[in-house]
């Protein structure tokens, strides 16, 4: 994790991302993962509705 | 035999260090070329953002005006390199510290430290043209142009089908060659107060590029007026809908594409006498940036504003402008965002890139193809963003407990500060304009169509000249 205390990148040697080693970059790996899921399901969703007007 | 023996080792000793200092000047000339090339490519791949902005613009403009708005975009890009010549370059090394022009901390800003090295005449010259012991300036040069045209061509599209070109190119010459320079010298520079002062961090110019830009077209198009036939007598709007789409939206993604080389030139490179660090890259600020962090961060982003844009829209139009809105979104923090939050943010602006465009429209703002929404709304968004996830980071380069750190409070400081950098000039510049009889084509050339009343040549000339029926009709 960043040294907020120290506010320092020069005790930084690896991961410089936001929450480094915090179990955080998992957890928006995940949203971002169940986004994609959910966008495609509203979408296939919204895409059948359209398209069963035209099969009648 | 033991004499021989020890000059035989101060032969080699000094062979080797011949050949070590061979090696060293070889390996020097070879990081001064790359440092040079590394930016050189940046300036091609940033000329595609124009390519981009041209097609963009003449798809999303009717077919009777087509040739006029790509003329206003070839002639803004070719007005924007002189004038940056002339003065935007001075005007990013001198205004740092505010407008009293007083050297900074890092010493390298001020009107005197300007007037030494980024005027085309006098002692600086030697800086402004070839010089064989000065690989630096020239490509530093070129890739801060292309920022500025880049910025300039920003407000373009919002304001087609009705601006007059010599106008426009005035306005594109405030934006690009001194508005946006202005915000870059306080937030974007070692020396800047909005950094020194308030820790603000703004590593891929979302707020002091794109919402400078934005809100520049914002006090335009106030001044300006909407296109003929865009509102109805009731206040609602009609969709006015460019001869083009096709050509729209490939310009978006060539703009996309250019955006890479925008991203990269805001990269130090190392080992020169002007980096930051003899071994790593870093960022304008001096704090730690890796090409791989440009590219986790930048496709998740373009991936996140799609997506959003796509729930929200399903046209492709916003989609594309999501991608835009996507990396403008993260482009404060591209340096280190982790990639799964980079895609979460940029998903949020694509979908609230739509609703923000329409909140305008419905305020009476005519603007064609919504860069106010995303470029000033989302790159303010950007910075604030930032200073919500961002906070504790170092903003700069410098001693741990001396140099301002990234904070909320400091973030919207810069966001107001970058929005009035653009609003206000924008605003008043296109007054001046308006009160010359300047800004806006005469009632009967719109109607007419801009390209039959000024441009010599046709877009599509087996199509005629009957532009298809809109409301502007």
């Amino acid at each position: 994790m960043f040294p907020y205390e120290e506010a320092s990148w020069s005790v930084v040697d690896g991961p410089m991302y936001m929450l480094a080693n915090t179990s955080a970059p998992g957890l928006f790996t995940l949203i971002a993962a169940a986004i994609c899921v959910v966008v495609l399901v509203i979408g296939q969703r919204s895409e059948a509705e359209k398209t069963k007007r035209f099969d009648k | 035999m033991g004499v021989k023996n020890v000059e035989e080792q101060i032969a080699e000793l000094v062979a080797q260090v011949a050949a070590l200092e061979a090696s060293s000047a070889g390996a020097a000339v070879t990081n001064t070329m790359f440092a040079e090339t590394f930016y050189y490519l940046t300036i091609p791949l940033m000329i595609i953002i124009h390519a981009g902005f041209l097609a963009y613009e003449m798809g999303a403009s009717r077919l009777k005006n087509v040739l006029s708005s790509g003329v206003k975009n070839i002639l803004a890009f070719a007005f924007m390199i002189p004038t940056f010549y002339f003065f935007g370059w001075w005007v990013y090394w001198g205004f740092p510290t505010g407008i009293t022009g007083t050297a900074g901390p890092a010493g390298i800003s001020g009107f005197e430290y300007a007037s030494a090295i980024a005027f085309g005449w006098g002692e600086s010259a030697q800086y402004m043209g070839p010089n064989i012991a000065d690989q630096a300036s020239g490509v530093f040069f070129g890739a801060f142009a292309m920022f500025a045209a880049t910025t300039a061509s920003i407000m373009s599209g919002a304001v087609i089908e009705r601006i007059q070109t010599v106008g426009f190119i005035i306005l594109a010459i405030v934006l690009g060659s001194f508005a946006w320079v202005i915000a870059a010298a306080w937030g974007w520079h070692a020396d800047g107060w909005l950094v020194t002062q308030f820790g603000v961090h703004d590593f891929g110019a979302a707020g002091l590029v794109h919402a400078v830009a934005g809100f520049f077209a914002l006090g335009v198009l106030i001044n300006l007026g909407p296109r003929i036939g865009k509102f109805n007598a009731d206040g609602t709007a009609n969709h006015i809908a460019g001869h083009n789409m096709p050509l729209t939206v490939t310009g978006l993604m060539l703009i996309i594409v250019g955006f890479w080389g925008f991203l990269m030139a805001c990269v130090i490179v190392p080992g020169e006498s002007w980096s930051w660090f003899a071994d790593k890259p870093a960022t304008i600020y001096g704090t730690p940036i890796t090409l791989s962090a440009l590219s986790f961060n930048i496709l998740m982003a373009i991936a996140g504003g799609i997506i959003g844009a796509w729930l929200l829209t399903r046209d492709p139009f916003w989609m594309m402008s999501g991608a835009l809105a996507g990396i403008i979104s993260v482009a404060s923090g591209l340096d280190i965002y982790f990639p799964a939050l980079a895609f979460i943010i940029a998903f949020s602006a694509g979908i609230i890139l739509k609703p923000c465009a329409d909140w305008l429209e419905n305020r009476g703002i005519d603007d064609a193809v919504g860069a106010v929404t995303v470029h000033g709304t989302i790159g303010l968004y950007g910075v604030v963003m930032l200073g919500i996830w961002g906070s504790g980071y170092p903003a700069l380069q410098g001693v741990a407990g001396e140099v301002a750190t990234i904070n909320f409070f400091g973030q919207v400081v810069g966001a107001i500060v970058f929005g009035l950098c653009g609003f206000v000039p924008g605003y008043f510049v296109s007054l001046l304009l308006k009160k010359l009889g300047m800004l806006r084509i005469p009632h009967g050339a719109e109607i007419a169509g801009m390209d039959i009343v000024k441009v010599p040549a046709a877009g599509y000339p087996e199509w005629g000249i009957d532009a298809p029926n809109t409301p502007a009709e």
